[in-house]
C-alpha cells in the first residue's frame, strides 16, 4: 500500500498542480467581485502561447520551456483584458462575459493554429523534467513523498500560493481587493478605485490561469489541441469546495488531483482494479457534490461577487 | 436565485444560439418521381467531402490520415475537398453534417470511424445520389445487420495483421520484459489491435527466441479518445512497474503516453512506444534525431480514401460492398522506414509482412485466450 501510494503521489501533485494555479486565479478575481467562468478559456490561451513559443521560438529547449510559461501568463492577462473591459468598464454581465471568452478562446486559438503552423494541434518536443530533489528526497517519508520526481513548476506553484495569501490577506492591496468583492461601496467611499482593482485583480486571474494552461502543457500533455480538458472549470469547483480561500483551495485541488489520479491509474494496477472504475471516476464529484450541499448555509463566498459595480446605487 | 435565474437563461440563450447557427436539417428528398428530364446532363464534376470523427482534423491518426489520401486525390485528379467536423458524435449530428456537404453539392462524403455506422444507413438512402465511403464499420440500422446501400462502400481494415508487425518488431528489439497495450475505446478495431499485438510477441517468444510478457494488468482500454491526462498517468504507471513498450492505439490518450515516454527517455531511461494508425515517428520526438516510437502499427486510411475516389473517377465504384484492406494489398502494415530498429529486425518484420501476404502465416482476428 505505501509503495502504491509512493509510486502515484508524483503524479497526483503534477496532475494537481495546472488545478491549483488556475483555482487561484479565479480567486484572485471572485475576491475582488468579479465572477471568471472564463478560466477555462483562458487556459486554453495559455496553453496555445506556450506551444507556439515553445516550439517555434528557436530557443534551446531547456530556457524555451520557461519562456513558453511567461509567454502563456503573459497571453492570458492580455486575453483577461477583455473580460475586465466588459465586466468592470461596460458592466456587462460577468457570468455571460465569460461563457464568451471560453467559445472565443477554443475557436480563435485553433484557428490561429492552422493558420501559423499549418496545423491545429502543436506538439512541444520537450517539456519540463522530473527530477529528484538532493538531500531532500532522503527524508524518510515525506522525501518520497514530496520530493521525489517533482517538477520545477510544482515549486513555482507552491510559491505562488504562498505568496498568494500573503498578499491577499496581509498587504494593503489585499486588503482593498477584498473590499472590493464584500462592499465595492464603502470601499469605495473609503477612497478604493474599485475600477482599477478589478482590472488588476482580473489581470491577475488572466495571467495564473494562462499560466495554468502553461504548466499542464508543459508538464502533463505535451500537445497544444485546442481544449483544456474541463481543467478550467474543475479550478472553478475547487474554488468554490476550497470556500475561496488560498489553503482550502490548495486542499480542494489537492483532493481532486489525488482522487483523479487515482481514478486513472486503478487499471493499471491490479490491487485497485477490483474497485469498479465507474466508482472512482464518479467519486471527487460526488464528494463535491455533497460538500457543496453540506456547506451551502455557511459559504464564504465574497458578497459583491457577480454584480457590476454601480456607483450610483445604494 | 436571481443569479440562478440568469445562469439558466445564459444556458437557453446559448443552447438557442448553437440550435439557431446550426444550419437547416436537409429536407428528406422526396421517393416519389422527381422531376424527369428525359435527357440527364452530364454527371457533375466529383466534389470529396469528409465527416470528421471524435478529435479534430489534425490528430495526427485517423482523421488526418484519411484527410491526406484525399488531399492527395484531390492534387493527383483536380477536386475540390472540403471537411466539416460535428458539434458532438451521435448519428444526429453526422447527418447534419453530411447533409450540409450533400447540400454544397458533394457527391462523394468519407467518413473515418465506426460511429458513422447508423448515419450512412440513413444517408445512403436520403441521398442516393450521393457517393458515401465508410472506414472502419458497415451501415446498419442499429442491428448490426449490414445493408450497405448501391451507392456505399464500407472499408474494414485487418488491424490484427498491423498489431502483429508492432509486438513482433517490439519483442525482438527489447528480446526480454513487459510490454503493455493501451487501448482507446473498446470497440472492434481498437480489440484487433490488441488481440494482433499479442499475438505479435506470442510468435516471436515461439519462434524468435525472445521471452518478451504481457501481464494482464497492463493491456487497458481507457475508455475515452480524448484523456491525454489519463494516457499520461496510465503509462507513468506502467513504466513504473517494469514496462519496457507501450502499444498505445487510443487517439489522444496515446497523446499522453507518448508524452510521458519522451520525458523519460529525455531524463535517459530507456521506454518505448509502438505507434499506431499512422508513422508517429516525429510525434515521438524528444531531441533531434532521437524518437520514442519504436515502430508504428500503421492502417491505410488515406490509401482507402485515394483508392475509392480514384474508382469514382474511373466509374469503378465498388458500391454495395465491403472491402477489406489486409497486408495482401498493401492495406496495412508497419512504416518503410523504422530508424529506431535494427536492419535484421526490419528485414525480420518485412519476412512475416511476406508470409502474411502468401497466407503461410495466419493472425487471428478472434479474441480467444487473449487478454480482454
Amino acid at each position: 500500500m505505501w509503495q502504491l501510494i509512493v509510486q502515484i503521489f508524483p503524479y497526483a501533485i503534477a496532475y494537481t498542480v495546472p488545478l491549483l494555479i488556475t483555482a487561484l486565479g479565479g480567486l484572485y478575481s471572485e475576491r475582488s467581485g468579479v465572477v471568471n467562468i472564463g478560466l477555462e478559456g483562458l487556459m486554453v490561451i495559455g496553453m496555445f502561447s506556450g506551444a507556439y513559443t515553445i516550439s517555434r521560438g528557436g530557443l534551446p529547449p531547456g530556457s524555451a520551456v520557461w519562456v513558453g510559461l511567461l509567454a502563456a501568463a503573459v497571453a492570458g492577462a492580455a486575453f483577461s483584458v477583455l473580460h475586465a473591459f466588459a465586466c468592470v468598464t461596460l458592466n456587462a454581465n460577468q457570468v455571460i462575459s465569460g461563457i464568451a471568452i471560453n467559445m472565443v478562446a477554443g475557436a480563435m486559438t485553433r484557428f490561429l493554429a492552422r493558420n501559423l503552423t499549418g496545423s491545429g494541434n502543436i506538439q512541444i518536443m520537450r517539456g519540463i523534467q522530473r527530477t529528484n530533489i538532493p538531500l531532500l528526497s532522503d527524508i524518510p517519508i515525506l522525501g518520497p513523498l514530496l520530493f521525489r520526481q517533482t517538477y520545477a513548476t510544482t515549486w513555482l506553484a507552491l510559491g505562488i500560493l504562498f505568496l498568494s495569501a500573503f498578499v491577499l490577506f496581509k498587504t494593503r492591496y489585499g486588503l482593498r481587493l477584498r473590499a472590493c468583492g464584500e462592499h465595492p461601496h464603502a470601499a469605495d467611499a473609503a477612497g478604493v478605485n474599485i475600477y482599477r482593482m478589478r482590472y488588476s485583480a482580473v489581470l491577475i486571474s488572466g495571467a495564473l490561469a494562462g499560466l495554468g494552461g502553461g504548466i499542464f502543457l508543459t508538464t502533463v500533455s505535451g500537445e497544444f489541441s485546442g481544449t483544456a480538458g474541463g481543467l478550467g472549470f474543475l479550478a472553478l469547483a475547487a474554488l468554490i469546495f476550497g470556500q475561496w480561500r488560498p489553503f482550502g483551495i490548495l486542499g480542494a485541488t489537492f483532493f481532486f488531483g489525488f482522487a483523479s489520479t487515482i481514478a486513472n491509474v486503478s487499471q493499471a494496477i491490479p490491487e485497485l482494479a477490483r474497485i469498479p472504475g465507474i466508482v472512482l471516476k464518479t467519486f471527487p464529484f460526488v464528494v463535491t457534490l455533497i460538500a457543496l450541499v453540506a456547506f451551502s448555509r455557511s459559504s464564504q463566498a465574497p458578497k459583491a461577487a457577480g454584480e457590476p459595480y454601480d456607483k450610483g446605487k445604494r | 436565485m436571481k443569479r440562478l435565474l440568469l445562469v439558466m437563461l445564459v444556458v437557453t440563450m446559448v443552447a438557442a444560439m448553437l440550435v439557431g447557427c446550426a444550419p437547416k436539417t436537409p429536407a428528406p428528398v422526396d421517393p416519389g418521381p422527381g422531376p424527369t428530364d428525359p435527357t440527364p446532363p452530364p454527371p457533375p464534376a466529383l466534389k470529396v467531402g469528409m465527416v470528421t470523427d471524435a478529435g479534430t482534423i489534425d490528430d495526427k491518426s485517423f482523421n488526418q490520415g484519411t484527410w491526406e489520401g484525399i488531399l492527395k486525390a484531390a492534387a493527383d485528379f483536380g477536386l475540390e475537398t472540403r471537411y466539416l467536423q460535428p458539434g458532438g458524435e451521435t448519428t444526429s449530428f453526422y447527418l447534419t453534417e453530411i447533409g450540409n456537404l450533400v447540400d454544397a453539392g458533394f457527391n462523394m462524403i468519407i467518413c473515418p470511424g465506426f460511429k458513422f455506422e447508423e448515419a450512412i444507413f440513413e444517408a445512403q438512402t436520403l441521398y442516393p445520389n450521393t457517393k458515401f465511403v465508410i472506414l472502419d464499420g458497415y451501415p446498419h440500422s442499429g442491428d448490426w445487420a449490414p445493408a450497405v446501400g448501391d451507392n456505399t462502400v464500407s472499408i474494414f481494415f485487418t488491424e490484427h495483421e498491423a498489431g502483429f508487425l508492432g509486438g513482433a518488431a517490439a519483442a525482438m528489439h527489447l528480446k526480454t520484459g513487459d510490454v503493455g497495450f493501451i487501448g482507446g475505446m473498446e470497440i472492434p478495431a481498437v480489440q484487433l489491435f490488441n488481440w494482433g499485438f499479442q499475438q505479435g510477441v506470442a510468435y516471436a517468444n515461439a519462434n524468435l527466441g525472445t521471452s518478451v510478457t504481457i501481464k494482464p494488468e497492463n493491456v487497458i482500454y481507457q475508455g475515452t479518445f480524448y484523456d491525454v491526462a489519463a494516457g499520461q498517468q496510465l503509462a507513468a504507471t506502467m513504466y513504473d512497474r517494469g514496462v519496457k513498450a507501450i502499444f498505445a492505439a487510443a487517439g489522444g490518450v496515446g497523446v499522453g503516453v507518448i508524452n510521458e515516454a519522451k520525458a523519460r527517455a529525455s531524463a535517459g531511461q530507456e521506454v518505448w512506444v509502438v505507434g499506431v494508425d499512422v508513422d508517429q515517428y516525429s510525434e515521438g520526438e524528444y531531441a533531434t534525431g532521437k524518437s520514442i516510437i519504436l515502430t508504428s502499427a500503421m492502417k491505410g486510411i488515406g490509401v482507402a480514401a485515394y483508392d475509392m475516389i480514384a474508382d469514382a473517377l474511373a466509374d469503378t465504384f465498388p458500391g454495395g460492398e465491403i472491402l477489406t484492406f489486409s497486408a495482401e494489398n498493401f492495406g496495412v502494415g508497419i512504416p518503410a522506414e523504422n530508424p529506431n530498429l535494427d536492419a535484421a529486425i526490419s528485414a525480420k518484420v518485412n519476412e512475416l509482412f511476406e508470409m502474411m501476404r502468401d497466407g503461410t502465416l495466419v493472425v487471428s482476428n478472434e479474441q480467444g485466450s487473449l487478454i480482454k
